[in-house]
């Protein structure tokens, strides 16, 4: 996670287009894959390991959709439209979530 | 070539091409064979449908790329703008947010309904990773996408310096290690469906796991794969475009266009390789 918040430094709007942190990026991207590769391995209870993989996958994912999909360098109401997709599934999950305790 | 004076004019040409139409019209000629189970009529609807894919590309290698900002450039607004091409894309990854959501929901409410009521007909555990699918194998495929994004994020960064020799490199290393990716999967569902049998309606034989184990794999990869397929032929034109030398520092925006649903299937995959395999 360090080395997610140095590259959120590194990016100052100045030298935005230079300094584009894609290879942090990558290396964070693949160090997160080793430790999902472990965790699963480690046999931690059921609910735990769904817990800590599920989070890892969002760092990795948030990382992708702000860096190499340029969310973070976009104007702020873009970011609206993938966010109106995820409302939906929200209203999904809820559902889904309802049918199998019901 | 794109003077920035000549960019109206080149949008005036851009909205007048007929293929779009010609494509949505062979997208509705298949999904009017697929509603009415009319196997002529499917067929022709995709030959419609590939013949005005083809069309546009042979149209648009003609021509260099550039941003098209539509009737919102006569408006005034306290808005950032932001080029229609690109908000289309995005608005198009947000029904793929919902349409790769229901798939994975359906296949996650199946796994939990079968644990806990256990409908008759479709008895048995869900197989732990590891017992069926090769996991150390796909965690190189997930490795093998992660390059290619880095791949594709530095094509865009090449052509954003103007840098023609790079961008041609790191487009044909996407494109490479994409196919990489599909041969890999298609290895693995060979090995999966006829060597191990985890078919549509059948778990491996005395593996005891529950036969929706099976649909529910190939549903959800199958559906990323076919996304992966399509992101191939999307960089394979990319790529023969940059070739023909179709971008500019300041045109490129079906470079970026194509990269973000790239890096779009790969955020999909990050997912589908945690709830698949991993969980």
């Amino acid at each position: 996670m360090s080395e997610t918040a140095t590259a959120t430094h590194a990016t100052g709007a100045v030298e935005e287009l230079k300094k584009r942190p894609y290879v942090v990026v990558f290396v964070v991207l693949a160090v997160v894959t080793l430790v999902e590769l472990s965790v699963y391995s480690l046999g931690l209870p059921h609910l735990e390991t769904i817990i800590i993989l599920v989070i890892l996958a969002t760092v990795k994912a948030s990382l992708v959709v702000a860096y190499y999909m340029h969310l973070r360098y976009e104007p702020r109401w873009v970011a609206l439209i993938p966010l109106a997709g995820l409302a939906l599934v929200a209203v999904l999950v809820a559902a889904l979530t309802a049918t199998v305790a019901h | 070539m794109a003077h920035p004076e000549s960019v109206g004019e080149g949008e005036e040409e851009h909205h007048g091409s007929p293929w779009p139409v010609i494509i949505a019209v062979g997208m509705g000629v298949a999904y009017v064979g697929i509603v009415s189970g009319s196997i002529p009529l499917l067929l022709a609807g995709v030959v419609i449908f590939a013949g005005g894919i083809g069309g546009w590309i042979h149209q648009d290698l003609q021509r260099p790329s550039s941003p098209f900002y539509g009737l919102a450039a006569a408006v005034e607004s306290r808005l950032p703008r932001v080029s229609a091409r690109k908000l289309g894309m995005w608005l198009m990854l947000a029904t793929e947010i919902m349409f790769f959501s229901a798939i994975i929901g359906a296949s996650w409410t199946l796994r939990l309904r079968t644990a806990t009521v256990g409908l008759p007909t479709f008895q048995g555990p869900w197989a732990t990773p590891n017992q069926i699918l090769n996991v150390p194998l796909t965690g190189l495929n997930t490795f093998i996408l992660i390059c290619s994004s880095l791949t594709m994020v530095e094509a865009l960064a090449a052509i954003e310096r103007g840098d023609q020799t790079k961008l041609r490199l790191f487009l044909l290393a996407t494109l490479l290690l994409g196919i990489t990716f599909l041969s890999i999967q298609a290895f693995e569902y060979q090995h999966l469906f006829f060597g191990e049998g985890l078919t549509f309606t059948h778990a491996p034989a005395g593996s005891g796991v529950n036969p929706l184990y099976g649909p529910t794999f190939y549903a959800q990869t199958g559906v990323h794969g076919s996304h992966v397929t399509a992101g191939v032929l999307a960089m394979a034109y990319v790529t023969r475009k940059a070739f023909k030398g179709g971008f500019t520092k300041e045109n490129h925006e079906a470079v970026e266009l194509a990269g973000l649903y790239w890096h779009f299937v790969d955020v999909v995959w990050i997912f589908l390789f945690t709830i698949v395999y991993l969980i």
